[in-house]
């Protein structure tokens, strides 16, 4: 019946498809053709070596069994120990994934904060030029790869103009001393200054499809009925933009939000090879080329909870707005 | 008699579709005094409707007023006159869009729409939407406009008010929601509400409680209705007074009594005869031949001739004058068919049309009911778009 139900259920709904996700990567993995010990050991490796290795990493025993193993470790939240890197899976992906987060975060912060005011002007401004130009930027950038966007804007920006840096991603959280700045404000700065080119080229697919969406959405909440009738009781038409129609716009934003996180992660591992941004897709991609079996389960499964806290979060904004939502679920 | 609190003359509302200039509103003319209950009735696609939002400029791209004036109590809410270069302009006296919307819109007059459901916001509570059209048309602060809101919703016969008034819409009736829209009118205090066919989405016993709570809030509050309908029954238990609309033109008005006991025009005729009643069989019912004809072309002369059972080859011709037909010692009773003027119609030939019989089962009876669309194809032409 409460909202703190419902959030708790969403959360539990959440169990399942995890297991999913843990399962069909671990069997796809399996599956591919490779041995990951003779990469590890080179060319011709003595029988005996092969044979410690397979025990180390526990290789030798039968597929069921591993599998098992394998579940009950990621219950205590051991991702097993990586071929390439030589160190707890965990480890790297700790390492790894705040970069990510951070890319994904600044792109889809750029992606609302310009397609909700140009979805909106766009929708008052109905068939006139702000509009018609509104609607071929986003038609633009739905139709434009990312990847080609990140190489324009290095081309551009970075070697023509050098206004901004185009490698060599300064993070945040990174000590003064280690970027040779005098203070963390200045690093923060820096981090901004290089986290500009990036942001758009993910950000720009994001911010198109909900520039299409807002504007749709409002068109459709100012042609309600409960909008002519604030009209009709004087109230201004800033304040019916404002309030009347704009968190009711929004619900449709919030579900489109949601789903392109999957387009955006897939983006990142583009984005963060167009910059050379050590996050969590060049890790993968690293995983992949070496055959690095715990680390590619690892990583797909770390990015699979990333999508599905991401769908939570959509439903639950989306109870928090629409009071229907929570009551309709619950009857 | 004093001044009327409402003036509508010649009143003109057309929109412009690419099928052509559609024109829902047509030269339209009545009056409501304060304190009045009038009723605009008429088919769907008949304008009325949009009339009555022309009233508060509310219609919408692709509408236009194009012609008239509306006098509110000494304003001029809608003035447009012809320049001498023939074109037409609003005129200095008309207010603009910001004191249409500062003065009177909900605080002068307020509407109610036809479907509960969709005129209140889901994602607001209910006393916070009622809350808000208070403060803003009573200029009161948030504490006083909850009293009111509460007290309103109390009169209107919601039980519980205080606890209803953190409830969401959802959590209401269509019946509760229109009397929450009903104290929403209400609570701002104007001189004329219009309701907009508010009792057509409900169920026919709501419909009768919601009916018997206007009649008796508007005597206690004095405000008066413009009440648009369909329905000639909700016409006789409530109004005062009745113009009836047929295509965009005022075709009848007289005080209730006298409109249903002493019709003049064949359309309003045909619509009472139209109507279901007790002592009548469903087979019985003489529903009006034909269908309304579209607005972009409406017929030459009497726009009623094409289903009028006493059309002649005059009723073709000649447009007919729309003019007060009573007795000197009488209520006035206006109406415009050419019955009533010396044009000719005696001497003319009966027309052969859909309600005469020429074309009975023919052609016409099919169109008539495939064609069941609104004949106007108007957006917001009719309450229910």
């Amino acid at each position: 019946m409460g909202r703190a139900q419902y959030t708790i259920r969403r959360v539990l709904q959440a169990i399942p498809v995890l297991l999913g996700v843990v399962t069909i990567t671990y069997f796809l993995m399996e599956a591919m053709p490779g041995d990951p010990v003779s990469i590890m050991l080179g060319p011709s490796p003595s029988a005996q070596q092969a044979a410690a290795i397979r025990a180390k990493y526990g290789l030798d025993q039968p597929l069921w069994l591993r599998y098992l193993n394998y579940l009950w470790d990621v219950v205590q939240l051991d991702l097993g120990t990586s071929l390439y890197y030589e160190v707890p899976v965990t480890q790297k992906i700790l390492e790894r994934m705040p970069v990510t987060i951070l890319l994904l975060v600044s792109s889809f912060t750029f992606a609302i904060v310009t397609s909700v005011p140009l979805g909106i002007i766009s929708a008052q401004r109905r068939n006139k030029p702000t509009d018609h130009v509104a609607r071929v930027v986003a038609l633009l950038g739905v139709s434009t790869p990312s990847f080609w966007i990140g190489l324009v804007l290095i081309i551009v920006f970075a070697y023509q103009v050098s206004w901004f840096p185009a490698t060599n991603l300064v993070l945040p959280w990174a000590s003064p001393a280690e970027v040779g700045v005098d203070s963390q404000l200045d690093v923060l700065v820096t981090s901004l200054h290089h986290l500009v080119l990036p942001t758009i080229s993910l950000g720009t697919l994001q911010m198109a499809a909900l520039t299409r969406i807002e504007r749709s959405s409002m068109l459709e909440v100012l042609g309600e009925e409960y909008v002519k009738l604030a009209r009709a009781y004087g109230v201004k038409e800033t304040t019916i933009l404002r309030k009347h129609a704009f968190r009711n716009a929004q619900l449709p934003l919030i579900t489109l939000l949601g789903l392109q996180l999957t387009s955006a992660i897939g983006g990142a591992v583009l984005t963060e090879t167009v910059f050379s941004i050590n996050g969590m897709g060049t890790l993968i991609i690293t995983a992949i080329n070496n055959q690095d079996f715990a680390l590619v389960v690892g990583t797909t499964l770390v990015l699979g909870l990333v999508f599905v806290v991401g769908v939570i979060i959509t439903d639950l904004s989306y109870a928090y707005i629409d009071p229907r939502v929570t009551f309709e679920d619950a009857d | 008699m004093s001044e009327p609190l409402l003036t509508v003359e010649n009143l003109k509302t057309q929109f412009f579709t690419e099928e052509g200039t559609v024109r829902a509103v047509d030269g339209v003319n009545f009056e409501v005094n304060e304190g009045e209950l009038v009723g605009l009735v008429g088919e769907s696609g008949a304008g009325k409707s949009v009339a009555a939002q022309s009233i508060m400029r509310l219609v919408e791209e692709p509408g236009r007023i194009v012609d008239g004036t509306v006098t509110f109590d000494g304003k001029k809410l809608v003035d447009i006159e012809e320049t001498p270069d023939g074109r037409m302009e609003e005129s200095d006296e008309m207010l603009s869009n910001r004191e249409m919307r500062e003065q009177v819109r909900g605080r002068e007059i307020a509407i109610v729409f036809q479907d509960p459901m969709e005129s209140l916001n889901p994602v607001f509570k209910v006393g916070a939407q009622l809350r808000e059209f208070i403060e803003l048309n009573r200029g009161v602060n948030e504490s006083e406009a909850k009293t009111i809101a509460v007290d309103m919703l109390r009169e209107v016969g919601i039980p519980e008010p205080e606890a209803r008034y953190d409830d969401y819409p959802h959590e209401f009736s269509g019946g509760m929601r229109q009397r929450v829209l009903i104290a929403m009118a209400l609570a701002c205090e104007p001189r004329l509400i219009i309701a907009d066919e508010p009792t057509t989405a409900l169920d026919v016993t709501v419909e009768g409680q919601i009916l018997d709570l206007v009649s008796d809030l508007q005597e206690r509050y004095d405000t008066a209705f413009l009440w648009v309908t369909h329905d000639m029954g909700v016409v006789a238990e409530i109004c005062d007074r009745v113009n009836v609309m047929y295509l965009g033109e005022v075709i009848e008005e007289a005080e209730v009594d006298d409109l249903f006991h002493d019709t003049k025009h064949p359309y309003t005729e045909a619509l009472l005869r139209s109507m279901p009643r007790p002592d009548r069989s469903v087979e019985s019912l003489d529903p009006i031949k034909g269908v309304m004809p579209e607005a972009i072309n409406p017929p030459s002369g009497c726009r009623f001739h094409t289903r009028c059972p006493e059309a002649r080859e005059a009723c073709k011709e000649f447009h007919p004058e729309y003019q007060d037909v009573s007795d000197a010692d009488e209520a006035p009773h206006a109406v415009s068919c050419i019955k009533y003027e010396r044009v000719g119609y005696e001497d003319s030939d009966p027309l052969q049309t859909e309600a005469t019989g020429a074309f009975a089962g023919g052609l016409a009876d099919m169109r008539g009911d495939d064609d069941g669309r609104d004949p106007a194809g108007v957006p917001g032409g009719e309450a229910d778009e």
